[in-house]
């Protein structure tokens, strides 16, 4: 039988487990505080940043979320996740058992397990000259600031190249957001394609930042590059960023079309279920434009986050607490314990999150369930430092899997 | 009970829009949201007039802000922000209080007053209409006083709601029935009353069929459509009137239904939100309030065990803007799901663009059709026979620039129902 199913929390985890729950055949309700932070991301899929996951796997401790779930779900999740992609006219490159080294925007390397192609195609593994483009009139991105970066990490093959805007993509604003919705349209993509070519003509592959569309992108991506000649790459940008942007537009109108109620702009309170003597939860309580009202649900899946996101308050009094439910989390009493003084050392707090069983679901500091049918996901795990591991997303898309294969039907 | 406007004493909301712009950390997601600045270059985005712009206004002080007028009102920001930053509130009352000269004073007088037009045109409706419909008119209207001429208004009913349904109208809440057989009021709004008493006439005998009694509040204009044209004043009397009224039946218990999603977003929130009205009123009157689904949904109506008709129809549902903004998610499309052999698609648009009164203006209509052609073209590519949509406004617009009918999820629930509509919906064309 299908559940009720009621997701807190509409970032990356969120959207892959309404996805996945919903293909299960469970109807599915995605409640958030606002829209969640993917849109601020790179929009690429980091599992692990430093070599070969397997491995890595070993080393891991027995609280670490990709620890508990494993190589396999791992695997199996990211091939789901580029369905869901492929599905929304997204389509992203994931090579299988190795990283893809990208340009970040500062010129360090970002080492991602999948990204979509207009990236993926500034692979820094693949050989020969790059060029970047300077735009003069896009203030959001710094091409000499990558390519000294990459130029200091041994990538000697860079070249900058100007590239001013045509006045009709450039407009009044020359935002990333405005100029990529301009690129959505094949005249406006004419007209770029025309100042640009005389320019490029000893160029093959040019990154750009990321403009290249931000509904239609995959077909304004192939569109310019057969109108120029060149392979194109693009590399984020400040945020409104529009790998991000694109990504989580992507995944909530594929849930929206498949059927997943969308409630915005409602803060919730958990409700546990007082016949069950404390064993089930029954919803939620969520603050709407009216006051609270319920959001009853069979199933609840926490997908808030971590501490920027609000997954987790700290008090005063030392205490950590989930937010929805207010699980206590382990952390030191001494506040001054949570962090270190080097800000660029590991940081104690970012390991603070709620511990589950084998299938994603709550459970106290001796093991013990919290409750039946309430489930985690994502940033609110704890035992993970996702910054420094760069595990953020892969974290975020396999403990979604393992909570919607777990939810019974 | 807090009422009348000696209690209607202005709020310091510019001290509260300075201390939530605090709150704002410029993630710039209600940016990537706004579906006017992804339009039109004349708005910097809901952060750069909102909380960015706050932190420089004093109260008191004039400024002239012409950015901010680009606004819609549509509510996105506010939603979208994941710091509880008000941003569509700010900006609403910022713009009230911006000392700025309406260019087209007497059209924005008159969008303002959707209930006394109607009630002033009635007698002259055949002559208001065939005006309404005359393309040399409309010309004049524009050129005169800055009413687009494109732009779909409705006509005025022959006979309004409350008169066809004099006999559910009461000044006190009755006593509820016995059993399960419940009272519902109906806040139905100036236009359901003035302009499509079909509709109500639809909702009250499908709530009777449920087995509800509907009752009939004395009520008025909700008073948005002046707090949007900038007169917060004539938009708080009409808010404290309503709550003297609603508020008897809220307190018992009663909850009040409506079909016009910004009517039930102005008793939910922005009497309190951006009127700034305060009060035992005022609290109770929003938490008694429900969007019709939304209560249908709730309180399991229609329930496994009434059977539902087939409507062999192919619908695009879109969820206007003030509907998301309750907070509540869909729940036309929760409810709507079960009607069997009806054929769902979704919008994937954020606005269909008219905001209410906004796109109406002919400074502003341009803009607003910009904002609705994704919401058009898929109407028209998808070859469905209706367009859903639970706002008046919304149905007017988008019927007037997708060229396909537009009507409320009420009127396909009670086709389900086996109750009677009127005016019938199509049949579902051929596949």
């Amino acid at each position: 039988m299908s559940q009720s199913v009621l997701i807190v929390g509409c970032g990356l985890a969120g959207l892959t487990t309404a996805l996945m729950a919903r293909d299960r055949g469970h109807r599915v309700r995605l409640l958030a505080e606002g829209r969640g932070s993917l849109s601020l991301t790179h929009g690429c899929i980091d599992v692990w940043k430093d070599g070969h996951l397997p491995a890595a796997l070993e080393t891991l401790s027995a609280h670490h979320p990709l620890k508990r779930i494993g190589a396999e779900s791992l695997i199996a999740s990211l091939e789901a996740f580029l369905g869901f992609t492929g599905a929304a006219d997204l389509p992203y490159h994931l090579p299988p058992g190795r990283n893809l080294r990208l340009p970040s925007p500062t010129g360090s390397v970002h080492h991602t397990a999948a990204a979509p192609f207009s990236l993926a195609n500034g692979s820094l593994d693949t050989p020969g000259v790059l060029h970047l483009a300077h735009i003069p009139e896009i203030g959001d991105f710094e091409p000499a600031l990558v390519a000294s970066g990459l130029r200091r990490r041994g990538y000697a093959e860079v070249a900058l190249i100007e590239l001013p805007l045509p006045e009709s993509v450039r407009g009044d604003r020359a935002e990333p957001l405005r100029i990529a919705s301009r690129l959505d349209q094949a005249e406006a993509r004419q007209a770029l394609c025309r100042a640009w070519s005389p320019r490029l003509r000893d160029v093959r592959r040019l990154g750009l930042p990321a403009i290249l569309g931000l509904d239609a992108s995959v077909e304004a991506v192939a569109d310019v590059e057969a109108r120029l000649g060149v392979t194109l790459f693009e590399i984020p940008t400040l945020p409104p960023n529009l790998p991000g942007i694109r990504l989580e537009r992507a995944l909530r109108r594929l849930a929206q079309a498949a059927g997943v109620d969308f409630v915005e702009g409602a803060s919730a309170r958990g409700e546990v279920d007082g016949r069950s003597q404390g064993r089930r939860v029954s919803g939620v309580v969520a603050a709407t434009a009216a006051g609270p009202r319920r959001f009853p649900a069979d199933i609840v899946v926490l997908a808030t986050g971590g501490a920027l996101a609000g997954g987790w308050l700290g008090f005063t009094s030392g205490e950590v607490q989930e937010s929805v439910f207010g699980l206590p989390l382990e952390a030191p009493s001494e506040r001054q314990q949570w962090v270190r003084e080097d800000p660029y050392s590991a940081q104690p707090y970012a390991r603070f999150g709620l511990q589950v069983d084998a299938r994603q679901r709550p459970v106290d500091a001796r093991g013990r369930l919290y409750f039946e049918n309430l489930y985690a996901v994502g940033g609110i795990l704890g035992g993970a430092d996702r910054t420094r591991e760069g595990s953020r997303q892969g974290i975020d898309i396999a403990s979604a899997y393992v909570a919607a294969r777990e939810i019974p039907t | 009970m807090t009422s009348g406007p000696s209690a209607s004493a202005s709020v310091p909301t510019a001290l509260i829009a300075f201390a939530d712009s605090d709150l704002c950390v410029k993630c710039n997601i209600c940016t990537s949201a706004c579906p006017v600045a992804a339009v039109t270059e004349e708005f910097p985005g809901p952060k750069a007039v909102g909380p960015q712009a706050a932190r420089f206004r004093e109260p008191g002080q004039p400024r002239l802000e012409v950015a901010l007028d680009w606004c819609s009102g549509c509510g996105v920001c506010s939603r979208v922000c994941p710091h509880h930053v008000p941003v569509a509130e700010m900006n609403i009352i910022a713009k009230a209080e911006a000392q700025v000269t309406a260019r087209h004073a007497l059209r924005d007088w008159g969008l303002a007053r959707p209930d006394e037009i109607a009630r002033w045109g009635r007698p002259l409706r055949r002559l208001v209409g065939a005006l309404l419909e005359s393309a040399l008119a409309r010309r004049a209207a524009e050129a005169a006083v800055g009413l687009a001429r494109s732009a779909p208004l409705p006509r005025i009913a022959p006979v309004p709601l409350r008169t066809l349904a004099a006999s559910r109208s009461s000044a006190t809440p009755g006593p509820a029935g016995p059993g399960t057989a419940g009272v519902v009021a109906y806040f139905h709004g100036c236009s359901t009353n003035q302009y499509e008493p079909w509709l109500g006439q639809t909702t009250i005998r499908l709530l009777g069929g449920l087995g509800l009694r509907v009752e009939l509040p004395p009520q008025g204009c909700c008073g948005l459509p002046r707090q949007s044209n900038r007169d917060f004043a004539g938009a708080r009397r009409r808010a404290w009137a309503n709550l003297a009224s609603l508020s008897a039946w809220a307190e018992k218990g009663i909850p009040i239904v409506g079909t016009s999603t910004s009517c039930t977003l102005a008793l939910k929130h922005e009497y309190r939100a951006v009127l700034g009205l305060s009060g035992a009123a005022a609290e109770a009157v929003a938490e008694a309030t429900y969007d019709l689904f939304e209560f249908l949904d709730l309180f399991g109506y229609p329930g496994n065990a009434r059977a539902m008709a087939p409507v062999p129809l192919r619908v695009l549902y879109h969820a206007p803007c003030q509907l998301k903004s309750h907070g509540v998610g869909s729940p036309a499309l929760r409810v709507l799901r079960a009607i069997p052999e009806l054929e769902l698609l979704v919008s994937e648009s954020e606005c269909c663009g008219v905001a209410g009164t906004y796109g109406l203006k002919q400074e502003r209509y341009p803009v607003a059709c910009d904002v609705g052609r994704r919401l058009f073209e898929q109407a028209r590519r998808s070859r469905v026979d209706l367009v859903l949509t639970d706002s008046e406004t919304c149905r007017w617009w988008v019927e007037r620039h997708s060229g396909i009918p537009s009507r409320h999820p009420v009127e396909v629930l009670a086709a389900a129902l086996g109750v009677d509509v009127q005016p019938p919906l199509p049949t579902g064309s051929p596949r």
